[in-house]
């Protein structure tokens, strides 16, 4: 592969993945990552995401169908699924677990350059104190090698979100408990008429 | 589980409770008899009724069990000195009590002093060995600190003896799962589906598992819970439906070519997929183009 390869992700897709992982505090969630490859200048832009599942993240049928529906609305726009988010259940657990890194490889094989994105716990910590702009997420690829490598011990900089306000309106979000009208595709199954899409979030 | 009449009382209770609209008490004895963890709302309107001295005596004998609630909550939220001073005003009341006892080791478990926990968790099961919410600290506290093979190791211990637990069998599965075991959660389900043999949840899972598992052995009988899935929940029930489809277009994969015996499996998988399309219709039409052609993906 030719130079660095970047990820730039929109604020939107990030901070639903992030809201995501804090409604369901006590369990594992994930989600995907929909964009698309932008070969002239080397970046995957992650435009969209799904959450996906807060229980049994370890299970196929219902990943299985996430992922089909996933394919099939966003494919109309020209977009397709170009990575996954995992964040762990335990604060202080920070490994990628191997559930994670099936799911990941399963995306892989579809999108070669697809990104492995894991909650970093510590930094969300930290960072609501702080200013920090880079995302509360670490970067994970496979670039030439087989397994999944963290990208430099400060990734941040292959992996950006495309408006630098987005940690503070993440912030915003946060106090104000946000979460609470987040839909993922585990409350769709449950319940077909909450959307996945959550079209209302933003608005 | 939930049922739909607990959620929407317990909706209206935290929402009248959240506004200060009374109700506190009744909102809190809820939760407990609920078993549900929101330990923020226990916090704040539990705190509230325990620093007021008319509303606290009111409550008579139940003061205490309200201090045992908040102190656990307490710790659920890291606020440590708060559940230490509730214990200590039970430790005054009760100062022979292994409940309270309980207590103080949870709360060394909550700070991530995992020795001296271990120590006092052991000592309260030397005194009572069958005191089931000791063992099960144990099993969460190897959880807590990643030693999933040592929750499954205390788990199974704990199953050795008290084999009724149903909530301990699900647990068990579902750690299983998360270390992609998916024999052994097999096993659980299986254990689950005999004692309990109406709850469709159980039947559920136990297909997911198997369809995770593969082969055309495994996906046939999936495909079997999958149905009494869905004879259990009166069809209302969309992942058992989407179950049969995926089952059914995953048999005729791997059994292409060599017999055609599955007409019955396709009429189900057809049956199957129009329920799911008249479910769409009705309450999400938004998304019923995407369901169609999902569907259509999935026929053979």
């Amino acid at each position: 592969m030719g130079g660095e390869l970047r990820y730039e992700m929109g604020q939107n897709a990030y901070i639903k993945l992030v809201l995501h992982a804090l409604k369901h505090k006590t369990s594992a969630v994930n989600g995907i990552l929909v964009g698309r490859l932008s070969a002239v200048n080397d970046v995957v832009e992650i435009s969209d995401s799904i959450p996906l599942f807060h229980s049994q993240i370890g299970l196929l049928p219902s990943l299985e169908i996430a992922l089909m529906m996933v394919e099939e609305y966003f494919s109309e726009k020209g977009l397709s699924i170009v990575g996954y988010f995992h964040a762990n259940e335990r604060f202080d657990d920070a490994e990628l677990s191997n559930v994670a890194k099936n799911i990941g490889d399963h995306i892989h094989r579809y999108f070669p350059q697809s990104a492995l994105l894991l909650l970093d716990n510590k930094k969300l910590k930290a960072w609501s104190k702080g200013k920090d702009r880079s995302p509360v997420m670490q970067l994970y690829t496979k670039d030439s090698s087989r397994s999944w490598k963290l990208v430099g011990v400060d990734g941040s900089s292959r992996l950006t979100i495309r408006e630098p306000s987005a940690n503070i309106v993440l912030l915003d979000y946060i106090s104000s408990k946000k979460w609470e009208d987040l839909v993922d595709f585990d409350d769709h199954l449950d319940d077909i008429s909450k959307d996945w899409l959550n079209p209302e979030l933003f608005k | 589980m939930l049922s739909r009449e607990d959620e929407i009382r317990l909706n209206e209770l935290e929402n009248q409770v959240d506004n200060g609209g009374g109700g506190t008490w009744e909102y809190l004895s809820l939760l407990r008899k609920l078993k549900l963890r929101r330990s923020d709302k226990v916090l704040t309107h539990g705190l509230s009724l325990l620093n007021d001295p008319k509303k606290r005596s009111a409550l008579a004998a139940e003061e205490w069990t309200l201090y045992e609630q908040v102190a656990v909550a307490a710790m659920d939220c890291q606020n440590f000195d708060l559940a230490k001073d509730c214990i200590n005003v039970l430790q005054k009341k009760f100062p022979e009590s292994k409940r309270v006892g309980r207590l103080e080791a949870m709360l060394l478990e909550a700070k991530g002093s995992w020795a001296e926990a271990e120590k006092a968790y052991s000592s309260l099961l030397e005194d009572n060995p069958f005191d089931q919410a000791v063992h099960k600290r144990r099993v969460a506290m190897a959880k807590s600190q990643g030693n999933i093979s040592g929750a499954i190791e205390w788990l199974n211990k704990y199953l050795d003896i008290f084999m009724a637990d149903h909530d301990a069998w699900r647990e068990l599965a579902e750690i299983y799962v998360s270390q992609q075991m998916y024999k052994q959660a097999a096993f659980c389900y299986e254990e689950l589906i005999l004692a309990q043999p109406m709850i469709p949840l159980y039947h559920l899972a136990y297909a997911d598992v198997l369809y995770t598992l593969g082969g055309l052995e495994n996906l046939q009988t999936a495909k079997k819970y999958y149905a009494s899935t869905i004879d259990l929940t009166g069809g209302k029930n969309a992942r058992a439906l989407y179950g049969i489809c995926l089952c059914t277009y995953a048999i005729g994969q791997l059994s292409k070519g060599r017999n055609k015996e599955d007409k019955d499996g396709s009429e189900l998988q057809s049956l199957a997929a129009t329920a799911l399309e008249r479910d769409y219709k009705y309450r999400a039409a938004g998304k019923l183009s995407i369901l169609t052609s999902t569907l259509r993906g999935l026929k053979l």
